[in-house]
């Protein structure tokens, strides 16, 4: 009897590897995502414990939700500026620490420091350091002379200050990951490139960023699913989406009708639409920047 | 003459990197009046003009809320949900990373797909299955619930797929088991991947708060980021008690970072991930 061949232990050994994880994302995600779907076709009042059937009532009301597509819109806006500027940001530190030179460890563990401090004080932190008056943000930029940022009470620019928050907050932790990267590089390659005349930037642009794109990927697929997830600064540092409801994300908004209005199906349904747009952008990116895992 | 720059740049980022830390150290001990004082460019903007304890003594003299038994919950809640966290997680990245075997990337995309779930949208439902269990106000309800992680499975699958597939072919045909080759040949190949995802696991559990907000109601259980919150959300807000409990706060983090690094941020600079 040979049912065992090498070929179905592997896959048996492969599937007793993965059960663990995949028994706790059943019960623990994929059935209260299942719930989640349901409740979306009701309307639900968490106090009364009762429920009555809506159908797509409460899809058609958010797609006639003038501050569900803002809060969609605010989320983008804050996913567009904090990508780009937080992987240049995280990819020129990790070039910088890269060569090892005396003292190269202290930079790379202060670089890496705010990814320990954990997102809740952080958040209260920016708070005070952006007071309009005495925070240490703006007493900073008044006293060599640029104008003061206001980033808690004037709604044009209060994303901005999140954007500073979670660039500070998460840049050293890619850093490192850009690091391992950069070291897999192999170095005989930029010393033929040098033979051969290349310069730094040609050498940037022709060897590094090629080699990276599997890191790259990685790094960019995860930014974008933090970015857009991002709740903890809106909740703490602008108390609750504000200036003006500019900060108030989709994650927000979902919680927001969730826990302040009570309104489960209707947050449900917001929360359902949100998973779908980000699973879309996600997929598209993967193609797009498909790396070259083993599958 | 590059170099000086290059190195003139890191410094002035390290300093920029480090002020808000710095300032939420040096205010902890500051008297509460001090706090917001001083509006001007100047030395006592970050250094306390009258240094004082008194903020620290304030948040461990509290009856109601001790300090350090949160620090002990946390701390417990943490160290659990890593460890069993790592073991789950990087069981089911080596298979997806080295292994073959059917239906291998339909059960990928659903890992990976759950990565997109906000937190918000499942959180009722699965309070409802903690509640169902009986597990409410237990440290189970902080622990079981986030062991599998689809992120901590991406990340390690990176790392995992470096390895040579030869290595492992090897391993197998000398008789090695596929436990045999995850302990042996996959761990020991990934420790600056493995120990990476620890600290963020862990530093993910130290954050806790959402979560913790609704499944525990008994104090006594509760968890270091609530309590730090409920000293600002009083009615009196004393901003000194809020940097000295957040300063505290970051120790644990901070001490286990600083001890890992080694292994760490050196193991991925110095080894590579070959």
């Amino acid at each position: 009897m040979k049912i065992f061949s090498q070929r179905n232990r592997e896959a048996v050994a492969a599937y007793l590897f993965i059960l663990p994880a995949f028994g706790l994302l059943l019960l623990f995600i994929l059935n209260p995502m299942a719930q989640s779907l349901i409740t979306s076709f009701y309307d639900v009042n968490l106090i009364s414990d009762q429920r009555s059937f809506l159908g797509m009532e409460n899809y058609q009301h958010l797609l006639n939700d003038a501050s569900f597509y803002q809060s969609l819109g605010n989320s983008f806006y804050f996913a567009i500026l904090v990508i780009p500027i937080q992987t240049a940001l995280a990819l020129t530190l990790a070039l910088l620490v890269k060569r090892s030179f005396p003292g190269v460890g202290v930079f790379r563990t202060i670089y890496f420091i705010p990814f320990i401090i954990s997102m809740g004080v952080a958040s209260s932190i920016f708070r005070m350091m952006y007071n309009k008056e005495a925070g240490l943000f703006n007493v900073i930029l008044d006293g060599i002379g640029l104008p003061v940022l206001p980033f808690l009470s004037n709604p044009d620019i209060a994303m901005i200050g999140i954007v500073i928050l979670g660039t500070w907050k998460s840049m050293g932790f890619f850093m490192i990951v850009f690091l391992a990267g950069l070291n897999n590089i192999p170095n005989d390659l930029y010393e033929a490139a040098q033979i051969d005349g290349a310069g730094p930037i040609k050498r940037f642009f022709s060897i590094t960023l090629p080699l990276l794109k599997k890191v790259m990927a990685f790094v960019i697929i995860i930014t974008t699913m933090d970015a857009l997830k991002i709740f903890i600064p809106i909740y703490v540092t602008m108390a609750g989406g504000g200036p003006a409801g500019s900060t108030r994300t989709a994650a927000y908004f979902i919680y927001n009708h969730a826990f302040q209005h009570m309104d489960m199906g209707y947050a449900t349904a917001a929360a359902f639409i949100f998973f779908i747009i980000i699973l879309i952008i996600s997929l598209i990116q993967m193609r797009v920047l498909r790396s070259d895992v083993e599958y | 003459m590059l170099n000086v720059i290059k190195v003139m740049l890191m410094t002035v980022i390290a300093f920029i990197v480090l002020l808000p830390v710095s300032w939420m150290v040096l205010s902890s001990f500051r008297l509460e009046e001090e706090i917001f004082k001083f509006t001007e460019l100047g030395y006592h903007l970050l250094i306390p003009e009258n240094w004082t304890l008194q903020n620290y003594r304030d948040i461990f003299s509290e009856n109601q809320r001790p300090l350090d038994r949160y620090m002990l919950n946390t701390l417990f809640i943490a160290v659990t949900g890593t460890f069993l966290g790592l073991l789950v997680n990087s069981f089911a990245a080596f298979s997806f990373a080295k292994m073959r075997f059917p239906l291998k990337r339909s059960l990928f995309v659903i890992f990976l797909s759950t990565l997109a779930i906000p937190f918000e949208a499942i959180m009722v439902p699965q309070y409802m299955i903690i509640r169902d269990f009986g597990w409410l106000d237990t440290y189970t309800a902080l622990i079981v619930p986030q062991i599998v992680w689809a992120f901590g499975i991406f990340l390690l699958v990176q790392f995992f797929s470096d390895i040579p597939r030869s290595l492992i072919e090897a391993a197998r045909i000398d008789g090695a088991s596929w436990l045999t080759i995850f302990f042996r040949v996959a761990v020991p190949m990934s420790w600056p991947a493995i120990i990476t995802l620890g600290i963020i696991t862990f530093v993910g559990k130290w954050d806790e708060f959402l979560w913790a907000l609704i499944v525990i109601s008994d104090d006594a259980k509760q968890v270091i980021q609530i309590a730090i919150a409920s000293y600002s959300l009083e009615t009196y807000t004393s901003w000194g008690m809020v940097f000295a409990a957040s300063t505290i706060a970051s120790i644990p983090t901070m001490i286990i970072f600083l001890l890992l690094q080694k292994y760490y941020i050196q193991g991925v600079t110095t080894s590579g991930i070959k």
